[in-house]
């Protein structure tokens, strides 16, 4: 199993599980034939706009919309 | 009695056709003397006003309609996915188990509501039982913060608790919800905060008039070899075997983040789904109440309408009589 070596690797990329879970999601996903590629990936789309707080006052919101594709995933696969 | 007939057409008709009636109805409360005068000759009470609210009320009743009709069909799809995505979080429990008695130092509310409204009161449930949740894990030596998703449960929270507000994330529901999208969405809340334990509020879909508010807690690693080490239902945990080169806190931290965006998943699927439920019935009722209100004042116009024209009447016959006489 290679994800068993990876792990010190991945962590120390800063990412956390769930994130490699779903850039290996993503992998699966795009392994899939047409139609049904099409289908799977429009599963994954992301969309929120999230602010963080600090001590009762908002700062500025940003939205978080991505699709795992722009994470660079060639970078992070040669990573493995 | 044609020419009868035909003025009392001319007298219902001058409200309408008089713009001068129309400028005296609106602006009545202003000058009530000018509705007093009124166009020539009509002594009966004008309907104009009654009509109006029969007509915003029927209104009004078509867009409950619509929006209990948009409701039941979005439930349906969303239904489903719901009830499979059970099956994400009871592995877990099974093994980890559901501890919402643990007390730790640095407690993190995640608070799901609605981002939009009209859907009864299960935002206003969620908020309350977060801020018991928040009564009970403060103290000395221990904070609890909030995590808040979704409009409504920000516009309460922000009137009280400012000062512990964490997190704020919305527009989670402009496309159809998927695991991705929640998962990055729980990435972020992992990265952004520091917890002991994380206590997931929401409301439990059970029916389309039953949502039950839960609390899902999931501990962080440290806090689970803790409670291992003392035993209960966590120590089990030694149990198992580790296959591959990981540590046991390294496997636990995976399925700590693991379980985390799992329940999260789950979590917002059942509020979503409690939500179109609530918006149903909520629909449903008001539609009902405007068809009552429309009754009600139907039958008031009637009456009103009814009765100027027996007044006519009674005024033809009587001055017909006095003439004959």
């Amino acid at each position: 199993m290679a994800s068993n070596a990876a792990v010190p690797f991945w962590r120390a990329a800063g990412m956390t599980y769930i994130t490699y879970s779903n850039i290996c999601a993503n992998l699966v996903r795009n392994c899939l034939k047409e139609p049904y590629k099409t289908d799977a990936l429009s599963r994954e789309k992301v969309h929120f706009s999230i602010s963080k707080w600090t001590d009762g006052k908002p700062e500025k919101p940003s939205f978080c919309s991505v699709f795992i594709r722009s994470l660079h995933l060639p970078d992070m696969v040669a990573n493995l | 009695m044609a020419m009868a007939a035909l003025r009392r057409e001319g007298r219902r008709l001058a409200p309408l056709i008089s713009p001068r009636t129309i400028t005296a109805v609106r602006s009545s409360p202003l000058y009530p003397t000018l509705e007093d005068e009124g166009p020539l000759g009509v002594r009966h009470i004008s309907t104009q006003v009654v009509r109006n609210r029969m007509k915003s009320v029927k209104n009004i009743q078509k867009i409950t309609k619509a929006m209990k009709m948009v409701a039941a069909s979005k439930l349906r799809a969303i239904q489903t996915k719901t009830e499979n995505s059970r099956g994400l979080w009871q592995p877990f429990t099974a093994l980890l188990g559901d501890l919402p008695s643990a007390d730790v130092k640095k407690n993190v509310v995640v608070t799901i509501s609605s981002d939009k409204g009209l859907c009864g009161g299960i935002n206003s449930t969620s908020v309350k039982i977060s801020k018991g949740l928040h009564k009970l894990n403060s103290g000395p030596e221990k904070e609890t913060k909030y995590v808040i998703l979704g409009e409504k449960a920000k516009a309460q929270l922000v009137r009280d608790s400012k000062k512990d507000i964490e997190l704020i994330i919305t527009e989670l529901q402009k496309n159809p919800l998927n695991y991705t999208q929640v998962s990055v969405l729980a990435d972020e809340i992992l990265k952004n905060v520091e917890y002991d334990a994380l206590r997931i509020v929401f409301n439990k879909f059970q029916s389309v008039v039953s949502f039950v508010p839960t609390v899902s807690t999931v501990l962080s690693t440290e806090i689970v070899e803790r409670e291992a080490e003392s035993g209960g239902k966590l120590g089990d945990l030694d149990s198992y075997e580790v296959e591959g080169g990981e540590t046991k806190g390294e496997i636990l931290q995976n399925l700590a983040e693991f379980q985390f965006s799992c329940t999260m998943f789950n979590a917002v699927l059942e509020n979503a789904c409690s939500e179109q439920g609530a918006r149903m019935s909520a629909m449903d009722s008001s539609s009902r109440n405007a068809g009552d209100m429309l009754d009600r004042l139907t039958l008031t116009y009637n009456r009103t309408r009814q009765a100027s024209i027996t007044t006519e009447l009674i005024e033809i016959i009587s001055g017909a009589s006095a003439l004959e006489g």
